[in-house]
């Protein structure tokens, strides 16, 4: 702790805390224009400038630690002159085009221009003519570019991109894309996000509205399981009569959060339906007549709750195979750990210095877990462990070892983990024994992980003090998942590591927790929520009866971190919902966020009303949104099982994987995002399939055709297979990899 | 000393405007008065001032190409909003005042932005280019008000009769011999953008991975931040850019594109820092390079010299292995003998001479004869040792007998070594030795503890004392004692420093009756080493210097004999890593362009490279403005004793990121542009 002053008053800071920080946490302002609080300092506007009595000239509050009785001085009549003259430089040639600039009303230079009073060109330069830049989704006008640096250090620094850099060249500097003539990104849009003005923008919504018309409405990303706060930006359309709203865009509080692509663009999946009597009494009857509800997790914790007290009352069976997976898996776990919910979070991942990842393509799983890799490997110096039968590009510059074992040995690999990580520790004679009768022998050469491969894992972390093992999807659905939950169980408990799990699907974790759900039968009457069934309701696919999609809907999910998240309506649906259903078949409630409060607190839900729930961030990136759940105990009644045959996977396997910004039906229909359906496989897969790029081909047991594309960056027999365009929610059901037969329709 | 006309240069105030030339006042620094052979100097300008050497300069032009040079000089620049506008506006202004039309309030408006660009940019550039232009327009008025109010260009200003030659430079890359631009490298650690970090490393320095570890850093001790608190770790923060590269598998990140083939063969004699560096920016220039390594394994002395516990050979292989990438082709076990020298001076459009200095000098003492055995010298020892340790290569049947060995490495135990010296090799011995677990290690030395800190670093001289190294100061081997030619003990004499009555160096003198014997089984003399330069054909007549190594200019590093270059050890004589690098880097940029046009030249920024470093750049004197004192260097942690002492396990960890980040933030970013005009 360091004490010192600022204008007198007495501060403090923590160690590692800048003058900055310490100032905005007492409460004071000191001015700046690319300060970023998630990275480093760019350093580069020198607004913040303050005089201390230890220095004789002016010295930057963004870098600069405080020293113990230090007395700052942060607003004298020298610094406001300079901070002044920094605003008219600011101000040169900047173009006069506020009335169409999308950033006006919003722009951090119209605001300090406006606070520091500087009402003319006081400095003069000649004038350059510069372009304007065309990268797809974002465009960027140097000329409107005050070179704040925010956006090359986010996307460096905590998406990973590492896609834009700076061209010096003094005052002809300019962001041009890295290493290529144009942006080749996986855009995320941050950039767009965090340009204090008008120079990077969203090319679709650009000249589209401005920034004061727009009606922003918070809400929670329904396209993974990390639940990332955004805002959807609202306006009517016309000036006409009832004309109706419609989102023009999405932003996100991007000081303290990061949105992905997904997010951000792919945001108009909303449908609309009016209201038919007639259909609505069909889809009761359905209901009635049910031996079962099918639904997916694109769904709220309300209508979950509803479908649980459907169940409890028509005595139906309730499916959800992908949910269930997660549940039995979180069950295992919970009888060697003795607790309902894993230690970690995506922010235990972003402080860590080291971090396991096994089991899942988490970049394009879920991108907030990538990005909170990214920020530990750039500020922590992380050093990553990924594992998994197919490297990922994506993470080349986070992963400092990647280790790739054969398709379906996941558990032979999470048992030779589990012995590797528990070296050492203290544990009891029955763990110990297990661990030393593994056949490492047998589990080393059927996984295809060599010792040498775990050693230099025990090597690359033995300096590490904040450890976290990510485990991703393709374990829940695996046939050997509870013996793998146990594992992961185990070297949570006994090892100095956090775990963190990641289930596909927005409300995967809440469903699991509200649900009973029924192992899925090939039985008839089945009604479909967003799924196959004999009767369909829902927003995707082809339904019956259309119910609100989840831009729609006012309700909550539980996302990885095991936090309650509100979600709000963006535009209004007209049709029936899935309440109105639940009313006529007796069910009480008003609304569907009447059941927000309800929610099971023996699950470790709370008692809160729905209109009681938080959804913002604080001035200092304090999280107020919805609450955390309680971590539960559970029973240690867990035995481990010996390792079963390790099963293999020979010939042509398709791994489903979705591609960069796409998950679902949802993110399938936007108009931005781009819909990539190709099988993609490397040259070998392409030899040993018999197909050439290009080709379009059909799978066996798999309805429709595909065109096949080499990729480049894929090495080994194992292609990927997008599932975001199938009919329903996109979630694969059953395990990921999977031996396909592959025919060869035509070039 | 320099003879000038005006200066204010670090705060001197030379004005011999109007004085006959017999009676102006000389100025006290070595300002490059001389720019090169063919021509004069107008004027210098700098961060610090100015000095004019003739009358006839048109001083309004002069500060509007020193303001233009911030523009060029973009790569350091364009970091922050004063800079980027400040010096834009600068330039602007000046220029028209320059061009005939200017008006007064521009001079009010060059003041003030100036003014801004002080106190708050980023980067020295920008807080000490106005620095020279308020000199001038201060002692100059009258030339900038001239030019105003007649509305006419200054005098030169349509006049293509001057040259302007600028130079980046700061405090720490002047000082470094291979003026490595560190604080580029260290802002590349401060964005978390590690490959730019490696790439600037990269411009002159090849060698990451090693010189993030084994340089003595002269770089530190002219760091500008010493001023404040403490200077930065520079030299480890160099090590992140090369761990991101490895870490991550990427391939190597080089400084720029490698340029097309010339068509040119150059052979390079030695693959030590020198050979390799030198091979790396040939190879980058497009020129075919072969390697020719006498020993079985690449990499010279930092790879059998330098123990595997400072520097592990799987990261100096990787910065080997950079220099492989590039298409350089490495021929092992060949010694080049004369004859192959003959011939390769035909079959090459140049040879570069980088053998370095592999005999070990004796300590001359009685007795000091090369067949008794347990006298063996520094460089064959650490040679058999690294050899075993890092490649696996071990001790042949005839050297086991010499050394009296009974294994296939050098195992020490229940011996006793004694080593004579002083620096760098004489710790690695005495280190080693601990490691092949002798019983008993004493270093002689005739000086004392401080001249050894100084000669290696207090780090070294520590841990070798932790590690149980024994050092005897202000001693000398006297006497080798053997019996049938087998080493028994040594006679040590005794020296103290007597102070001179008049004032003058105190002398070492032997203090009579102190002299002790101590039994030992080994002497290792690593007092010095000379160069084995029986490879040069004699007929070529190649010069050397009066140490016995090969004579270049220091500069292009040509020997006598056009064509035949040198670097590194073999020219200087036993020095550091980073000293062969810079050399061999400037013979490589000299070859370069002697393979194609058969001329010897300098680019102008070595000719600015070398007037700056005779002028030095860091001045100990300057008191820092714009930072706070007081933020505390950090230091990477350190193996313990027990952890180190007996294996090869490397001594020092790296910073951890949070100990980086904290020592790149105390960076200032001294940047300096300094100009010449001839």
């Amino acid at each position: 702790m360091i004490n010192f002053t600022i204008n007198n008053q007495p501060v403090t800071a923590l160690k590692g805390e800048t003058i900055l920080q310490a100032a905005r946490k007492a409460g004071f302002y000191i001015p700046t224009m690319c300060y970023l609080e998630k990275t480093t300092p760019c350093a580069s506007c020198r607004l913040c400038v303050v005089e201390t009595d230890k220095t004789d000239g002016l010295i930057l509050s963004c870098q600069t630690p405080p020293t113990q009785g230090l007395a700052v001085s942060i607003d004298s009549e020298r610094l406001q002159t300079e901070r002044t003259n920094i605003m008219r430089m600011y101000d040169v040639n900047h173009p006069l085009e506020c009335g169409v600039c999308d950033k006006s009303g919003a722009c951090d230079l119209q605001n300090k221009t406006l606070e520091f009073g500087v009402s003319s060109q006081h400095f003069s330069a000649k004038e350059q003519h510069r372009k304007i830049e065309h990268w797809g989704l974002i465009n960027y006008d140097p000329s409107l570019c005050i070179l704040c640096e925010k956006c090359v250090h986010v996307c460096n620094e905590i998406i990973g991109d590492d896609a834009i850099e700076l061209q010096f060249g003094g005052y002809k500097s300019a962001v041009i894309p890295k290493n290529s003539d144009v942006l080749d990104c996986t855009f995320c849009g941050e950039c767009i996000a965090v340009c204090p003005v008008g120079a990077l923008v969203s090319s679709k919504f650009q000249y589209s509205a401005n920034a004061w018309e727009l009606t922003q409405i918070p809400a929670t990303c329904a396209h993974c399981s990390a639940g990332c706060s955004l805002t959807y930006e609202v306006r009517h359309t016309s000036n006409s009569l009832g004309a109706k709203p419609k989102i023009y865009r999405v932003t996100n509080n991007f000081e303290v959060a990061t949105l992905c692509g997904a997010g951000r663009f792919g945001f108009d999946f909303d449908i609309q339906a009016a209201k038919d009597e007639a259909l609505f009494e069909k889809a009761v009857l359905a209901f009635q007549n049910a031996t079962a509800i099918r639904f997916s997790s694109l769904i709220t914790n309300e209508e979950a709750l509803i479908l649980q007290r459907l169940k409890e009352k028509l005595g139906v069976k309730l499916f959800n195979e992908e949910a269930r997976a997660y549940q039995s898996f979180m069950h295992a776990y919970s009888s060697i750990s003795g607790k309902s919910a894993f230690s970690g979070s995506l922010d235990a991942i972003a402080q860590s210095d080291a971090i396991i990842v096994m089991g899942g393509r988490v970049s394009t799983d879920n991108p907030a877990v990538r990005y909170a890799m990214t920020t530990a490997a750039r500020h922590n110096g992380a050093k990553i462990v990924y594992m998994h039968p197919l490297e990922d590009a994506l993470l080349q510059n986070v992963v400092t070892q990647n280790i790739r074992y054969e398709a379906g040995s996941e558990e032979g690999v999470i048992a030779m983990l589990a012995k590797t990580l528990l070296e050492g520790c203290d544990v009891d004679d029955a763990i110990k024994a297990f661990l030393e009768n593994l056949d490492e022998g047998y589990l080393c050469a059927e996984s295809n992980v060599g010792d040498e491969e775990f050693a230099q894992i025990s090597k690359s972390l033995r300096r590490a003090k904040r450890k976290t093992l990510i485990v991703g999807s393709d374990v829940l659905s695996h046939n050997r998942a509870a013996n793998i939950a146990r594992l992961c169980a185990l070297i949570e408990t006994h090892t100095d590591f956090s775990l963190i799990v990641i289930p596909q699907t927005v409300n995967t974790v809440g469903v699991s927790l509200i649900c009973d759900l029924d192992k899925d039968e090939k039985i008839a009457n089945v009604v479909g929520y967003n799924a196959q069934g004999d009767f369909v309701i829902g927003s995707m696919g082809e339904c019956v009866m259309a119910m609100p999609s989840l831009n729609s809907q006012e309700g909550t999910f539980v996302s990885i971190n095991y936090q309650l998240l509100a979600t709000n309506v963006a535009v209004a649906f007209e049709g029936h919902c899935l309440n109105d259903i639940a009313q006529a078949l007796g069910l009480k409630a008003l609304n569907t966020i009447d059941y927000t409060a309800q929610l099971p607190v023996e699950k470790g839900f709370k008692a809160v009303e729905f209109d009681m729930l938080g959804n913002f961030y604080g001035a200092l990136g304090e999280d107020y949104r919805g609450y955390q759940l309680e971590t539960m105990d559970g029973e240690l009644e867990g035995v481990l099982e010996e390792i079963d045959d390790l099963p293999e996977f020979n010939g042509t396997v398709i791994y489903q994987c979705n591609p960069v910004n796409q998950f679902n039906a949802y993110t399938a229909r936007t108009s931005q995002l781009e819909a990539d359906t190709s099988l993609r496989g490397s040259v070998q897969f392409a030899t040993a399939a018999r197909i050439s790029d290009g080709d379009s081909i059909s799978i066996e047991g798999r309805e429709g055709t595909r065109v096949f594309i080499i990729d480049e960056t894929l090495k080994g027999t194992i292609a990927l297979l997008p599932t975001y365009d199938t009919a329903f929610s996109g979630a694969h059901e059953g395990y990921r990899f999977e031996k396909i037969k592959l025919q060869r329709m035509g070039s | 000393m320099s003879k000038v006309y005006f200066s204010t240069w670090r705060g001197e105030q030379i004005n011999n405007i109007g004085k006959p030339e017999e009676e102006w006042e000389i100025s006290a620094y070595n300002l490059p008065e001389q720019y090169n052979e063919h021509a004069h100097s107008k004027a210098f300008i700098g961060w610090d001032g100015l000095a004019l050497f003739n009358p006839d300069v048109d001083v309004v032009r002069l500060a509007t190409e020193y303001a233009a040079q911030y523009q060029v000089y973009s790569e350091a620049c364009g970091r922050c909003a004063p800079g980027r506008w400040g010096g834009r506006i600068l330039y602007d202004l000046l220029d028209k005042i320059a061009r005939g039309e200017g008006a007064l309030s521009d001079m009010e408006h060059l003041k003030e932005v100036s003014r801004t660009m002080q106190e708050t940019s980023k980067c020295e550039i920008g807080k000490t280019v106005p620095t020279p232009l308020l000199d001038l327009m201060n002692h100059f008025e009258a030339e900038f008000v001239a030019c105003i109010e007649s509305q006419k260009p200054s005098k030169h200003y349509h006049m293509e009769d001057t040259n302007y030659i600028a130079k980046i430079t700061a405090p720490c890359m002047d000082a470094c011999p291979a003026h490595v631009d560190i604080p580029a490298y260290i802002e590349g650690v401060r964005d978390l953008r590690f490959d730019d970090s490696l790439m600037a490393t990269r411009q002159t320095m090849p060698l990451a991975h090693t010189c993030g570890r084994v340089c003595p850093h002269p770089c530190e001790t002219e760091c500008r931040r010493s001023n404040l608190d403490e200077p930065i770790s520079i030299m480890e923060l160099k090590r992140l850019g090369a761990d991101y590269e490895t870490d991550h598998g990427f391939g190597f990140f080089h400084p720029y594109a490698q340029k097309p083939s010339t068509g040119k063969k150059v052979a390079i004699i030695g693959s030590g820092p020198a050979g390799l560096t030198g091979a790396y920016y040939l190879a980058l220039d497009g020129v075919e390079v072969d390697v020719y390594e006498e020993l079985p394994v690449l990499g010279g002395e930092v790879a059998v010299g330098v123990p595997e516990y400072r520097m592990p050979v799987d990261k100096y292989n990787q910065d080997i292995e950079a220099v492989r990438d590039l298409g350089v082709n490495f021929i092992t076990n060949t010694k080049v003998t004369a004859e192959m020298m003959r011939q390769y001076e035909n079959d090459y459009d140049g040879i570069l001479i980088a053998t370095g200095t592999r005999i070990s000098k004796k300590v001359y003492c009685e007795n000091e004869r090369a067949e008794i055995q347990g006298y063996w010298g520094a460089i064959d020892f650490l040679d058999k040792v690294n050899l075993e340790v890092k490649y696996g290569i071990m001790v042949p049947q005839a050297d086991q007998k010499q050394h009296m060995l009974d294994k296939d490495y050098v195992d020490l135990t229940g011996k006793t070594v004694v080593c004579v010296g002083g620096g760098f090799t004489s710790m690695d011995v005495v280190r080693c030795s601990i490691r092949a677990n002798a019983a008993k290690v004493v270093m002689i030395y005739r000086r004392d503890e401080r001249t050894i800190i100084n000669n290696t670093t207090y780090e070294e001289y520590h841990e070798a004392v932790e590690e149980g190294v024994e050092f005897i100061f202000h001693s000398a081997v006297a006497e080798m004692r053997d019996e049938n030619n087998v080493l028994k003990s040594l006679l040590i004499d005794r020296f103290e420093l007597v102070p001179d009555p008049n004032g003058g160096r105190a002398t070492l003198e032997k203090i009579e009756g102190a002299s002790f014997e101590m039994a030992c089984d080994y002497l290792i003399p690593a007092v010095s080493q000379s160069a084995d330069l029986k490879l040069i054909p004699q007929e070529w007549e190649i010069e050397r210097t009066s140490w016995g190594t090969i004579k270049t200019n220091g500069k292009d590093y040509m020997t006598s004999r056009k064509g035949i270059f040198a670097a590194g050890d073999c020219e200087y004589g036993p020095m550091t890593i980073v000293n062969a690098v810079g050399q061999a880097k400037r013979a490589a940029s000299v070859m370069s362009r002697y393979v194609i046009n058969g001329e010897i030249t300098l680019k102008d920024d070595e000719i600015m490279e070398d007037h700056l470093r005779k002028l030095k750049v860091y001045d100990k004197k300057e008191k820092i403005q714009g930072w706070l004192p007081g933020l505390p260097r950090q230091h990477s942690e350190v193996l313990t004793v027990e952890e180190r002492r007996d294996n090869n396990r490397e001594v020092k960890y790296a910073l951890t990121q949070e100990e980086a980040m904290s020592e790149a933030d105390r960076c200032m970013r001294c940047y300096y542009i300094a100009m010449v005009a001839h």
